[in-house]
């Protein structure tokens, strides 16, 4: 059996990522638990300079869920290259950095710089980040503007470009279409789902910035009928993610038409999920003589 | 930092909506320092979802014992409340810095507020006992209060809205706190600043503040340190998904270009200077 994931021609040796926003720059989870054997690493986001983030608060739990509003607070390019890569370059697993913006020149600015001074496995472009004024979602969900942003990404690198789809859109086809065109390598379905929580004692939005990004099991089914969709409709693979908790969940994502998975909240909640669901993963592919990953895809129409 | 299945010794009501939860410390684990504090996941089930910090609020090194005071407020705590002796905890176990251990020769000022009284009780104990150590070796024998003002004994102020969140007396057994309420119901009749203030506590320029509470109390206790040039160590709270700084969830802010600090990594102990106060 060979759950591997080849994608241009860089290798995911197993399945189990741990999504962006939730797993920091990695070091944070090092006394935790084996970071190397994570299929993939997924940043914290970067942006070209450093954001302190928005107001607090930034969490607010929700019905089987959370809502955040981190704001893509990040310590910038440089210093990313300065005081995250030396840690991250040393790692066995792919670690895979989510570059953010407001514009188009900024991602590129960027990538362009990270390319040259922080060299890593390849990026996650995300361009669904629903709690910042401009970028984010703002291009996310125009066709155009993904299109246009993947094609001006594609000819600054020759590493995978993944770009981080959100599900706050009509069809989300559509802009994962217009990634495939503009020349992404693949897609990760979803980022958060634009969410709000009232303090009646206060009357008053939770969250200062007034909505947020619901995460956790209360956005499973959205992700997973995202990824069914998305699936259908673009020939790169679909890394699927929205509310894992254990390697059942993984397993309806990867059913449902995804080449791997991310897991986000859920690593607040227990530390050692990603080993867990990895175990259940290989545990139910022997089960039902599973060989590769596109076998997961033989079932479902 | 660990992940542990810890045991549960006793659980039991301590006041008002208050609770103390003792627990086997995991073997071979360093001890917790006092302002350090740990997260729980409550159940294995997706309501409640995320972990829920607590600050330790004591520690035996004999019986490698350890226990956490707080408050039920709403599902996750009252689920909490029903754990009994004999039932297994999953804990990310001890997290956070702690409190600076006072200067020989200050005169170390515990505020408690509410529910803020655990890390502040684990952190008298811990205070008293290094210093009735360090007195021993001044002088054999039983002290009398004069030779404990010399020996510069932590002062130690519990602040509660009124008697009903009073813990008991076994839960204050050796802290001999000076007790305010809000009502004056029992104690001094006011909040822990105007019994400062009152009682010309740190007076003395050797005085050192450390305290943790409700912010409005803990800003009250920022402007009164800083009126008279003290130092001031604050415990912070704030909501918290991962609790090992990756999320940048339990910010709050501070100053200096960062403008934001976890609670979770920078804290939960905070010099009160660095804070930007917002509770009013």
């Amino acid at each position: 059996m060979d759950l591997s994931l080849t994608i241009r021609g860089r290798r995911l040796e197993n399945p189990v990522g741990v999504a962006s926003g939730t797993f920091g720059y990695g070091s944070e989870y090092e006394s935790l638990i084996d970071i190397d054997a994570i299929g993939a690493l997924y940043t914290k986001a970067v942006t070209l300079e450093p954001r302190p983030g928005n107001a607090m608060p930034r969490i607010v739990e929700t019905a089987a869920g959370m809502l955040n509003s981190i704001g893509l607070a990040n310590v910038g390019s440089r210093r990313f290259v300065t005081e995250k890569f030396p840690f991250l370059s040393q790692r066995r697993c792919a670690v895979i950095v989510n570059v953010a913006g407001s514009a188009e020149e900024d991602y590129c600015q960027t990538l362009e710089y990270l390319e040259e001074n922080a060299p890593l496995w390849g990026y996650e472009i995300n361009v669904s980040c629903p709690n910042v004024k401009h970028g984010g979602i703002s291009i996310g969900s125009d066709p155009h503007q993904v299109e246009s942003l993947t094609a001006a990404l594609r000819k600054l690198t020759e590493r995978p470009i993944i770009v981080k789809l959100s599900p706050n859109v009509t069809d989300i086809t559509e802009p994962a279409r217009a990634a495939e065109a503009g020349g992404a390598d693949a897609l990760t379905c979803i980022n958060t789902v634009v969410g709000m929580m009232i303090d009646t004692r206060r009357k008053a939005p939770v969250i200062p910035g007034v909505t947020g990004g619901l995460s956790g099991p209360a956005i499973f089914p959205i992700g997973l009928a995202a990824v069914y969709r998305t699936a259908r409709a673009v020939r790169i693979p679909v890394i699927g993610l929205g509310g894992i908790m254990e390697a059942d969940h993984a397993i309806q994502y990867l059913l449902a038409g995804a080449s791997a998975i991310q897991i986000g909240t859920a690593n607040f909640v227990d530390p050692e999920v990603t080993g867990n669901v990895l175990d259940g993963i290989y545990r139910f592919a022997e089960r039902e003589r599973i060989e590769a990953i596109e076998d997961f895809h033989q079932f479902i129409d | 930092m660990e992940h542990h299945a810890t045991l549960v010794l006793r659980n039991r009501s301590i006041a008002k909506d208050y609770y103390e939860l003792l627990f086997a410390w995991p073997e071979g684990l360093e001890p917790p320092k006092p302002g350090q504090f740990l997260t729980i996941r409550i159940a294995d089930i997706a309501m409640p979802l995320l972990r829920r910090p607590f600050a330790v609020s004591g520690y035996d090194s004999r019986s490698k014992t350890a226990g956490i005071i707080y408050q039920r407020v709403g599902p996750a705590t009252r689920m909490l409340a029903a754990a009994d002796a004999g039932d297994m905890l999953d804990m990310l176990i001890p997290l956070g810095n702690w409190f600076p251990e006072p200067e020989p020769d200050a005169t170390p000022v515990l505020v408690a507020g509410g529910i803020g009284m655990g890390p502040i009780f684990y952190f008298a104990r811990s205070v008293r006992a290094q210093m009735l150590r360090s007195a021993d070796r001044r002088s054999v024998g039983r002290r009398s209060p004069e030779q404990r003002a010399e020996n510069r004994e932590p002062v130690l102020v519990l602040g509660a809205r009124n008697v009903a969140y009073l813990p008991t007396e076994d839960v204050l057994e050796g802290l001999e706190p000076v007790i305010c309420t809000d009502d004056g119901s029992r104690g001094f009749a006011g909040t822990v600043v105007d019994y400062l203030k009152s009682a010309g506590v740190g007076k003395e320029a050797e005085a050192v503040l450390y305290a943790c509470g409700p912010n409005p109390m803990l800003e009250a206790l920022a402007a009164f340190a800083a009126e008279r040039k003290l130092p001031l160590w604050v415990s912070m709270e704030q909501t918290m998904g991962c609790a090992v700084g990756a999320c940048m969830g339990c910010a709050i802010p501070v100053h200096g270009p960062a403008r934001y600090a976890r609670v979770c990594t920078e804290g939960p102990v905070f010099d009160a200077k660095e804070i930007v106060w917002t509770s009013r």
